[in-house]
């Protein structure tokens, strides 16, 4: 046997996400090699996972060409080992902690090349809250795990120039200059496919020369909200202002222009009468405007309530045509149709008659068990002009809607809640606050909404209400709640809050019982 | 199959001096060529699809070669096509997936392996065992054993696999045993290079026919044949098998310069290990390895004297077999013992009996073995600890990262027609209860996965219906059996349907048709609309239904989920006994997308008129409760931050991957959910009319918008 050589293969694995073109990519790797004349080795597992699941393309490229070896044939493995890693080619941030946590990232050899943006999986997008991976520990996985880490959104770099990620990511591979081929290599691998030249050299050349700076970007998700069409009255902001801390005025601010223009001035000042309320309650328990901030947050969505006025004037709102055109794509000069989607039923019909009126019809269709069986679709056609007033004439029954059965309800609960968050605060400043999170239970429309209500009901009167009438130790009220909140968000059924509560309230008749 | 493979297909003309490049199915499929086969069959799916795809789009070859493809319904009409070789001096090659496949196969093949084969018979199978594989977990070993058929497992790269492939031929001549060889799903996929040698003009060909005729009574699988055909297997055609390979080197051996130990490895395995052994330090990138070893690239039979002489004289012996059970191994050990050689034989006890030996596995288990069995005298203290320190490193960036990293399953693909499907299938759940769903195998099993879990078994290709036969009457409501056209042509026509309605059962029935064998890559079924040449076809599941004798029949597009709930609930509920079917029809979005994209692209460069549909949502509509998500999960409709302030959490967002199939809009509009979905029709090209209609549209609008601020202060 010959004495055992050093020398080794570079490898090399690309994770990517079924049909987004990472074996395009691997392609060219490969191509760029076979051209440069060193022994290359690629293999994937698509598979299944060609549909949406996670796909890794696993190449090696042995750095003495064919030429060189004179008849020797290297043995490439098909697998990637753990700690056996140069450069790891990531499409997508999670993919690139997927591979950190696989093994194949490792801080003495491997360089990360990363697009940050996120393609959410099913999971996060499927959570009835919010569900999305932390992104800070991908962020710091990578700094700390890598021999060097080149990471930017290279997704939104390529929808701003019009090309594709992987040419991208093609180009920083070769800029990063880990792999014996030479830049002529890599383009003629592009040319050679034959396929979207142009656009493609485009995307390499951005991608080679892309200066990648090692501090994480911070990307400002809360962009700037868009024209609502009223401004704010002064002597609204003066008041929110004077009247509260800090920590509560940007969201109120907001919160004022929003109701103003849901309804009008009076009821945005009734929104801040009320808010005085709890502050006051909140100051009287030495608290510092926290409790009262979260529950203008929550009162502003409860009182801007979406019932079918409120989705007409949103749907008809003067900005809405231009948001529309920019978000699917249409060219200056091209004509858009807008068809909207509603089923009103029931539900709508009585949010919008006068309140005796709705509620003597809502109790008869739910005797009668119409309310889920009334509903008509309407494909209405928004940018045609009698769409555009009938949604106009929606938007109008504004003037009326005080006078609604919808109104009178929401009024109702909301009054009970705030209620609920005064007495809390007599009792314990946790507990008022998890008490102002339960709002965010009672969101979405139809089925949604009464199943969130309904949650919401059972939470308040199996645990709320019990603890602050006395039958439950603030701690233990506390976590309560939290619980009962998170089980009610784990699983459209409710079934997870059934057994939550019956725990619960298992519990307190133990501790009654003592 | 919408792709056209014309650009391998050149490939597979290379000759001698020439080098080919490319994927470790292509090299087999050229190998093929170059042992003068005469007939090629099959049934796609992954990982050997491509093999198939190739031969479809060469018929220009196979002319000029005389040899005949044939697109088999089925892996077990493949297994009988082999019957050409059983009386004639003719080669032939079939493919399929494995274990899969072989199951389906297995009829055939027992009859094939029996009869015994004049001409070398070739079954190449996919091994679809391990990461990635979409199937039941089983090795194909075990039919190779039972039906005395060779087995070869080449090392996973082309020169051998390819050497390989002629050598099956010779060695199923030389033994008259049919003989399988095995590639695992990496190995089909893997690209790189062999010499490429000139294609081979087979004797007996479409170009030049059998000329006669033979009877011969002992290749027929009857009594008392059957009898002798047992007996000549072991007598004379393992025998036969046995010598040819020993004679013919298929197996290798690598010395190394430790005596003490040595290994045996399955060819299929042979890189992984040499990566393990060099990460050890005990081998180098070209295969040199200071620990002797002994590849099988044919895994079965095993030739006795070969392990003997291997094994003789050391301490021990590590045997590294992938799978269950570890017959390789239990076959050394008997060997050794019958020949009193006294080696140790490690395997198991250091590998995992299950699963696929990944680099990971394999560095675990070579370690296993060498913190036990490695001689004083290699030093390998300190490179186990460095072994060690990897996994524990590891498990330091797993604790950045915490538990949640999101799983990502497969799912149904952008605007794919068979969404909305389950989508209606869980609105009629939410009116009638949960039902009981027999699955079966297609894109379609993906409902099982999340946002659908829809689906309680999945019994085997196109015995969706078949597999409800036992649960049905006994069930306190209907049962709904799923098949898509791909299984109702494989068999479920036959095992399904003539069954249940000979049986007289009350069953429901969703046909799942979107025309091609989508899963495995896009085939054609016999009720594609067209033929591979474009010519139209005239076979139709309906006119099969109707044959059959089915009276309640009803086809639903797919996208209209209002009128699938509908029909649902009618099979569901209706008075009327027997077989109630309902053929949900929607062409596969990828197919259909590869089909139209050219041509408007075509259309707008000309200048002409066009309509794009896209769907959104309203950002300041949705309240973020993503129940709409879980009644699509399309892979466009996803989530976004809320530009919101006073909203935390993220809103639904359709991406520009959006098709425009509608199905989120439906969905939302079929489940009640919310008003925030909007279509979107782009005019692209528009024309005078258009303008028009847009400028007067518009104009109007902005005088009926809200004005600014007449709020007062």
């Amino acid at each position: 046997m010959s004495k055992l050589d050093d020398i080794r293969p570079i490898t090399l694995q690309v994770s990517a996400i079924g049909g987004e073109g990472g074996g395009v990519l691997a392609t060219w790797i490969v191509a760029a090699a076979q051209r440069a004349g060193y022994p290359v080795q690629s293999t994937s597992i698509p598979g299944v996972a060609q549909r949406t699941g996670a796909t890794v393309y696993y190449i090696e490229v042995f750095p003495v060409s064919i030429a060189d070896l004179g008849g020797k044939r290297p043995v490439m493995a098909l697998y990637p080992g753990v700690g056996d890693i140069d450069i790891m080619l990531a499409s997508e941030f999670a993919e690139a902690g997927r591979a950190i946590s696989n093994g194949f990232v490792t801080p003495d050899r491997t360089h990360l090349i990363a697009s940050t943006h996120r393609v959410y999986a099913i999971g996060e997008r499927s959570d009835m809250a919010d569900g999305r991976y932390d992104v800070e520990r991908l962020h710091m996985a990578a700094r700390e795990r890598t021999k060097h880490a080149y990471l930017a959104d290279l997704r939104q770099v390529a929808q701003g120039r019009g090309v594709s990620l992987n040419a991208i990511l093609f180009g920083v591979l070769a800029g990063v200059g880990q792999l014996p081929m030479a830049v002529e290599d890599y383009k003629g691998a592009i040319e050679d496919s034959g396929i979207a030249i142009g656009p493609n050299i485009e995307g390499f050349e951005i991608g080679l020369n892309f200066s990648f700076s090692d501090e994480p970007e911070k990307v400002d998700h809360n962009s700037k909200e868009h024209d609502v069409g009223y401004t704010m009255p002064e002597k609204l902001r003066a008041r929110v202002h004077s009247e509260f801390p800090e920590v509560c005025q940007t969201i109120f601010l907001e919160a004022v222009t929003r109701l103003t223009g849901y309804q009008d001035i009076a009821y945005a000042e009734g929104y801040l009468d009320r808010l005085s309320a709890v502050l006051n309650a909140e100051n009287m328990a030495g608290g510092d405007g926290d409790v009262t901030a979260e529950a203008g947050r929550q009162l502003a969505l409860r009182m801007s309530y979406e019932d079918v006025i409120r989705v007409a004037q949103l749907k008809s709102a003067g900005d809405r045509m231009d948001r529309i055109r920019e978000e699917v794509g249409a060219k200056e000069g091209e004509p858009i149709v807008v068809v909207d989607y509603l089923k009103p039923g029931i539900d709508e019909l009585c949010s919008v008659l006068p309140a005796g009126l709705g509620r003597w019809l809502m109790s008869l269709a739910e005797r009668q068990g119409w309310r889920d069986r009334s509903n008509f679709g309407l494909h209405l056609k928004s940018t045609t002009v009698t769409g555009y007033l009938r949604l106009r004439l929606l938007a109008g029954l504004r003037r009326w809607r005080r006078g609604t059965y919808r109104y009178s309800e929401e009024q109702a609960s909301i009054e009970t809640w705030l209620e609920d968050v005064k007495v809390a605060l007599t009792v314990d400043q946790r507990l008022a606050m998890e008490t102002v999170e339960c709002a965010r239970l009672i969101k979405g429309y139809g089925d949604t909404h009464r199943r969130g209500t309904e949650n919401y009901t059972a939470i308040r009167e199996q645990v709320i209400a019990p603890a602050l009438g006395g039958a439950m130790a603030a701690d233990l009220a506390t976590d309560a709640v939290a619980n009962a909140r998170a089980a009610a968000l784990s699983d459209p059924e409710g079934t997870r809050l059934g057994d939550v509560l019956a725990e619960i309230s298992k519990a307190t008749m133990g501790s009654a019982a003592e | 199959m919408e792709r056209s493979f014309k650009k391998e297909v050149t490939t597979l003309r290379l000759g001698d001096g020439d080098m080919f490049h490319g994927e470790g199915i292509l090299g087999v499929t050229k190998a093929l060529l170059q042992s003068g086969v005469s007939y090629v069959g099959g049934y796609q799916g992954a990982p050997i699809s491509h093999l198939m795809d190739v031969l479809s789009d060469a018929e220009p070859l196979l002319d000029d070669l005389g040899i005949h493809f044939e697109v088999c319904a089925n892996e077990a009409s493949a297994a009988a096509m082999l019957a050409a070789s059983v009386n004639y001096p003719i080669r032939g090659a079939v493919t399929w997936k494995s274990v899969v496949g072989t199951n389906v196969a297995s009829d055939g093949l027992s009859n094939l392996a029996s009869a015994g084969v004049k001409g070398g018979a070739l079954i190449v199978v996919g091994e679809d065992y391990g990461e990635g594989s979409s199937i039941i977990q089983e090795r194909t070993h075990a039919f190779a054993m039972k039906s005395s058929m060779c087995l070869l497992d080449p090392r996973p790269e082309l020169p051998t696999i390819t050497r390989m492939v002629e050598e099956a031929f010779n060695l199923s001549e030389a033994s008259n045993m049919p003989a399988m060889l095995e590639l695992r799903i990496r190995a089909c996929h893997v690209y790189g290079h062999f010499d490429a040698k000139d294609n081979v003009h087979p004797l007996y060909s479409r170009n030049n026919k059998i000329p006669e005729a033979e009877f011969d009574f002992s290749r027929v699988c009857l009594p008392p044949a059957t009898y002798s055909q047992e007996k000549h297997k072991i007598e004379h055609r393992l025998p036969a098998a046995i010598k040819y390979i020993a004679e013919n080197n298929l197996n290798e051996r690598f010395d190394g310069d430790v005596p003490e130990v040595g290994i045996i490895v399955q060819g299929g395995v042979y890189n992984t290990l040499m990566r393990a052994l060099r990460q050890f330090g005990l081998a180098d990138s070209y295969g040199n390895c200071r620990i002797s070893t002994l590849v099988m690239n044919v895994t079965y039979p095993i030739v006795p004297d070969e392990i003997a002489e291997f094994c003789v004289g050391k301490d021990s012996v590590l045997v590294v077999e992938e799978g269950q059970p570890e017959f390789i191994e239990q076959a050394i050990n008997a060997i050794l013992r019958k020949k009193d050689v006294n080696t140790k034989i490690i395997g198991k006890d250091v590998f995992p009996m299950a699963g696929e030996y990944t680099s990971e596995v394999m560095l675990k288990g070579v370690h296993g073995f060498l913190a036990k069995h490695a001689p004083s005298g290699l030093n390998i203290d300190t490179v186990l600890e460095e072994i060690d320190q990897l996994f524990s490193d590891r498990d330091d960036a797993r604790e950045i990262l915490g538990d949640g990293l999101p799983l990502r399953t497969p799912s149904f693909c952008t605007g794919c027609p068979e969404r909305p499907i389950f989508s209606a299938l869980k609105i009629m759940e939410k009116e009638l209860g949960p039902a009981h769903i027999s699955a079966d195998i297609g894109c379609h099993t993906f409902a099982a996965l999340p946002p659908f879990n829809v689906g309680n078994t999945v019994m085997g290709y196109g015995l969706g219906l078949a597999s409800s036969a036992g649960l049905a009457p006994n069930f306190h409501k209907r049962v709904i059996s799923i098949m898509g056209d791909g299984g109702f042509w494989h068999n479920g026509m036959s095992s399904g349907v003539a069954a249940a309605q000979a049986n007289g059962n009350d069953a429901v029935l969703l046909v799942v048709k979107n025309g091609y064998t989508s899963a495995t890559g896009w085939q054609l079924l016999p009720s594609s609309l067209r033929d591979r040449s474009g010519n139209k076809r005239d076979m139709s599941i309906e006119k099969v239904l109707r044959g059959f004798g089915v009276r309640w029949l009803k086809t639903v597009r797919t996208y209209s989920i209002a009128s699938m709930v509908k029909t649902l609930r009618k099979a569901m509920t209706t008075a009327e006994g027997g077989l109630k079917v309902i053929i949900a029809d929607g062409e596969c979005q990828l197919a259909r997308q590869r089909r139209i994209r050219p041509e408007v692209a075509k259309r707008l460069k000309e200048g002409k008129r066009d309509v794009r549909t896209r769907f959104g949502v309203d950002e300041d509509v949705c309240t973020g409760d993503h129940s709409c998500i879980r009644l699509s999960g399309c892979p466009s409709l996803t989530i976004k931050p809320s530009s919101d302030p006073l909203r935390t959490d993220p809103v639904a967002h359709v991406n520009n991957d959006c098709v425009g199939c509608g199905v989120c809009g439906e969905v939302s509009h079929a489940a009640v959910l919310c008003p925030s979905f909007f279509e979107a029709r782009i005019v692209r090209n528009p024309n005078l009319f258009d303008r028009l209609l847009w400028k007067t549209r518009i104009g109007v609008i902005a005088l009926l918008s809200p004005k600014m601020p007449t709020v007062a202060s």
